[in-house]
């Protein structure tokens, strides 16, 4: 392989993973945005959201197979599942805490992540599950370069559901409504609009695309952990903050931006993957004090 | 502007019940004669676990320091708390120092680690704060996983025990009394720092940024300075923590490891003296007292834990004092 | 005030009813391995197949007349969590304790068991630095790192390998064992093309896995474990990876099959001689599966062996005087196992390695050589 050989495929990597990270990285964003919430149990709703997947194909698979049609239907259906979930738990661990001091709303996160992940490894006895897809190794082959057809369908679907957030936000009455909502809460409902509504359904899509991530983890990588949404929750995160906290556009280009320094990062001479994550969290660190708020966030007033 | 917040007091209440000197000496023997007591109530298992509660007594009013007082929230705080245990642990295995050398040692080093972290990111918003600070416990636990000198994946092991004039603090009761003091001393440096001019800046500027900076107040460096005092609690705790255990790993240095003392302050009570105290207490012994629940013990803790701060959003300990 | 006082009252309550009662007529044996966090696992596998030896000695008349039972310490694989773990194994009267999984969380623990003067007998942890920390009473049942080692490369030797490439999780197990491989591969001579260090729970090693097709080394060993390796070895088999795939005992378990599907056919194994293919392990693993619904770990079958070779202890010294049975464990020349006889140097680990290569073929382990 020639230099260039290399860093096209680590260019590809880094875009597959970066995916992951942008798809779990919007719900942080969007939850942020209308509530102010770090909502640490995030990466826990990937994790569920993988094994709902995995339970629907289990059931769906007789029918049609365990390939596309099957992955798609236990993706769709998951990610239905897994927004319920999240609408709950808004409902359940922090509307009752929206007036609490942040911090409080912030252990309760993590308290309802911890239930999560402990509830699951009560459920699976602590194994790994193998999720059962048969998607096929099958691909293109452009010089040295090998795209395989589920990296293509894994970007492309996540390209599809970031493309239909963004015109959901900025083109429809709802959407308005969510970003009326993380300017001025109290405002937006002297507006007459619902807000409980538009938290509801922040939730709903924000848990609905760490599913989707979860699923398309499990059929692609191939099993599934009850510990698994922990790294990539911190992940997305981070992502989120690079892009700016908040920012829809900014959560999809972090997790782009993050998946491409871990990538390149792994590559890189000096680093390698034993130092890739210190390397990212220091040029995280580096954007943070040349640019606040981000890549793409806005200034703004805080109290605690 | 908001109005000038009251003085609320770090003993969160506290002072209005035991309001007479009598009280207090009461209620300060009574609580000093329980802790003496206590390992041989509870026997080696208790004396060991009732250490670790106190360990984390320590940590939590350094953090409370930094989350309470100051208003940042610190993610990575388990960072200065290895900065601690490695220090200990190198310089007495590698360069054969002295414990109570390598202390002091330990503590500088936090205090420079502090500093360089702490400056170019304090004037940052909380949240992104957050995130500099677990980038920066990550970074610390990672780069001790990596290098040779820290002992990588495995740590350090084989680290001596101290002796203090004669007596060689060795057994787990010796760590027992040593965290006892260590946290009474955590305990008066937390309270004397509430009330003193740092402590009325760090209010003013936890409640109003703006407001503070006008008055005078030099925002940056009155946040970096909560940042060390909590770096410092951390080191001391770290460097009597890898004392006590004789060896240490990466894995106690993990972000779960900063969660748990960040829950510990917010649980009991976040500002408060002694709900912090309680914070620390719960989030050690809870996991503990459930062990006969096997694996759910940490499902059930969870649950708990849910409860609590649905029930009590503002921490544990009753707000109930001057403030409001 | 009053509220606060209550907790506390009920916090020391619960505390003293906490502390556990002596077991009267049955001899209690702690089990202490991660059961939560991210090793439990590992941790329940090994708690699975202890309690089915238990079982076993149980039903064929129990230890010195008396039936054995078990309790769990969980150490969550973190060392203040095993102290308190090992501190209340040693305080509730057990007779002996099988665990230590990770080593890093073992080592703490040596000292605790050792001031208890109970009788420990380690089946996984196997990092060389619990050696010097020993008191004495402790035993290693799994071969240490430096027998692995040999192994491989004496694998990799005879199959002309001259370039590999080593992946490891950051665990001190894994790294040790990757550390002692580039060491003893570099001074014979041969290269080493990657060192790689992954995340433990990091499902995409693409950017690894690029890395090492394009330095293209004769052979890829990953030192840590089976669920981890599976996404591997699938990941290197999807690029086009051509090379030999070889994993360490971590990594042995008919799960990996599930998780690596095809990709795992001619995967190589160096482990102790376990599963499927012995006739005497086969027995245990019909068990295991009918009873836990899943197939062993790669530790499971250590976890059984080290609770039979602590019950025969027990039984040979005659009583549960702690001197005895560690002088009983000392002597040991035992063959009732299903990992390969266990006998100690004066060390307390096991005398000789038995380890083995395996190989993946049609979806279980066989034996290469």
């Amino acid at each position: 392989m020639t230099i260039t050989d290399i860093l096209l495929n680590q260019l590809l990597n880094g875009i597959v993973l970066g995916s992951f990270y942008a798809l779990v990285a919007l719900g942080y964003t969007m939850v942020f945005g209308v509530v102010k919430l770090l909502n640490f149990a995030h990466g826990e709703l990937y994790m569920v959201g993988g094994f709902a997947g995995f339970l629907v194909l289990s059931f769906v698979a007789p029918f049609t197979d365990a390939g596309w049609v099957g992955v798609a239907v236990s993706m769709v259906l998951a990610m239905i599942a897994v927004g319920f979930l999240g609408v709950v738990i808004e409902r359940v661990a922090y509307a009752p805490m929206l007036s609490a001091p942040r911090l409080s709303i912030l252990i309760t996160a993590l308290a309802v992540s911890l239930v999560l992940q402990n509830g699951m490894l009560t459920l699976t006895k602590g194994q790994y599950v193998p999720f059962g897809a048969a998607l096929g190794f099958g691909g293109l082959r452009l010089g040295n370069l090998f795209v395989s057809y589920n990296q293509m369908v894994l970007v492309g679907v996540a390209a599809s559901l970031m493309l239909a957030l963004e015109l959901f936000v900025s083109r429809t009455q709802y959407g308005r409504a969510m970003r009326a909502v993380a300017v001025d809460k109290d405002m937006s409902r002297l507006m007459g609009i619902n807000v409980n509504a538009v938290i509801a359904i922040t939730f709903f899509i924000g848990s609905a695309l760490a599913a989707a991530a979860g699923t398309m983890a499990g059929a692609y990588y191939g099993s599934l952990w009850y510990f698994m949404g922990f790294l990539i929750g911190l992940k997305a995160f981070t992502a989120a903050v690079i892009g700016g906290i908040g920012s829809i556009p900014g959560a999809m280009l972090g997790g782009l931006i993050l998946g491409l320094l871990e990538s390149f990062g792994t590559q890189l001479p000096g680093v390698g993957s034993e130092w890739k994550d210190v390397f990212s969290f220091s040029v995280l660190i580096l954007v943070l004090v040349f640019k606040p708020t981000g890549l793409l966030g806005k200034p703004e007033q805080e109290r605690m | 502007m908001a109005p000038f917040p009251e003085r609320p007091s770090a003993w969160g209440g506290l002072g209005t019940i035991l309001d007479t000197p009598a009280k207090r000496r009461t209620a300060i023997a009574a609580i000093l004669a329980a802790m003496v007591v206590a390992p041989f109530v509870f026997g080696p298992y208790g004396t060991v676990i009732l250490t670790n509660a106190l360990l984390y007594v320590l940590l939590a009013l350094g953090l409370n320091i930094v989350v309470g007082y100051a208003g940042l929230l610190d993610l990575g705080f388990a960072a200065f708390f290895a900065v601690g245990a490695y220090t200990v642990g190198i310089t007495t295995l590698h360069f054969g120092l002295n414990f109570w050398l390598a202390l002091p040692l330990a503590i500088l080093l936090a205090i420079i680690a502090g500093i360089v972290i702490g400056a170019p990111t304090l004037r940052l918003r909380s949240d992104y704060l957050a995130i500099v600070t677990l980038g920066f416990g990550e970074i610390v636990r990672i780069a001790a996983r990596n290098l040779r000198e820290t002992g990588g994946a495995s740590g350090l092991i084989g680290i001596d025990s101290p002796w203090l004039f004669g007596w060689h603090i060795s057994t787990p009761l010796d760590f027992y009394y040593v965290f006892c003091v260590l946290a009474i001393l955590g305990i008066i440096a937390s309270a004397r720092l509430a009330n003193s001019r740092l402590g009325r800046a760090w209010l003013y500027v936890r409640h109003d940024e703006d407001a503070a900076e006008a008055m005078g107040i030099n925002r940056v460096k009155v946040k970096l300075a909560a940042y060390i005092v909590g770096a410092i609690y951390g080191s001391i705790g770290g460097a009597f923590f890898a004392a006590n255990l004789g060896a240490i790993s990466p894995e106690s240095f993990s972000f779960r490891q900063s969660v748990l003392i960040l829950m510990a302050v917010i649980l009991g009570g976040m500002g408060k003296i002694p709900g912090v105290i309680l914070g620390a207490f719960i989030v050690i012994l809870a996991p503990e007292l459930l062990r006969d629940a096997g694996d759910m013990r940490l499902l059930i803790f969870a649950v708990g834990l849910l409860l609590i701060m649905l029930f009590r959003p503002s921490g544990i300990w009753p707000a109930r004092s001057k403030q409001r | 005030m009053r509220s606060v006082m209550k907790t506390a009252a009920g916090l020391a309550l619960a505390f003293t009813l906490a502390l556990p009662a002596v077991a009267q007529e049955t001899l209690t044996i702690g089990i202490m391995v991660p059961t939560t966090g991210s090793e439990a696992t590992y941790g329940q596998d090994m708690v699975n197949a202890a309690n089915l030896a238990i079982e076993e000695i149980n039903a064929a008349g129990g230890v010195l007349g008396k039936q054995l039972a078990s309790t769990v310490g969980d150490d969550g694989c973190d060392a203040q969590m095993a102290v308190n773990a090992a501190s209340k194994l040693a305080a509730s009267g057990v007779v002996g304790v099988v665990g230590g999984y990770c080593s890093g969380a073992t080592i703490p623990t040596l000292k605790i068991y050792g001031d208890a003067n109970i009788p420990l007998v380690i089946p996984a942890a196997n990092s060389t630095k619990l050696i010097p920390e020993n008191p004495g009473n402790a035993f290693m049942i799994n071969s240490t790192g430096n027998d692995q080692v040999a192994k491989a490369i004496e694998y990799f030797n005879g199959k002309g390998v001259k370039s590999i490439a080593i992946v490891n999780q950051g665990d001190a197990y894994s790294q040790d064992l990757a550390d002692l491989t580039k060491k003893e591969w570099e001074a014979a001579g041969n290269t080493v093309t990657n060192f790689e260090t992954t995340n433990k729970g990091e499902q995409d090693y693409s950017a690894v896995v690029t890395s090492i097709t394009s330095a293209n080394p004769d052979a890829v060993f990953w030192t840590a474990y089976y669920a981890d390796g599976g996404l591997l070895i699938r990941q290197l088999r999807e690029r086009g990876y051509q090379g030999i795939i070889a994993v360490g005992d971590g990594s042995n378990s008919p799960e990996l099959f599930k998780i690596a599907g095809p990709a795992a056919e001619g995967v190589i194994a160096f482990s102790n001689p376990t599963a499927e293919f012995l006739p005497e392990a086969k027995a245990f693993a019909d068990a295991y599966q009918a009873k836990f619904g899943a197939a062993p770990g790669p530790y499971s079958t250590l976890s059984y062996d080290a609770m039979k070779l602590l019950a025969w202890a027990l039984d040979t010294a005659g009583s549960t005087d702690p001197a005895k049975v560690i002088e009983t464990l000392q002597g040991a020349n035992f063959t009732e196992t299903i990992s390969g006889p266990i006998s100690f140097t004066l060390e307390k680990t096991l005398a000789r390695s038995n380890f083995v290569v395996l190989e993946g073929k049609g979806g279980a382990w066989t034996l290469a050589q």
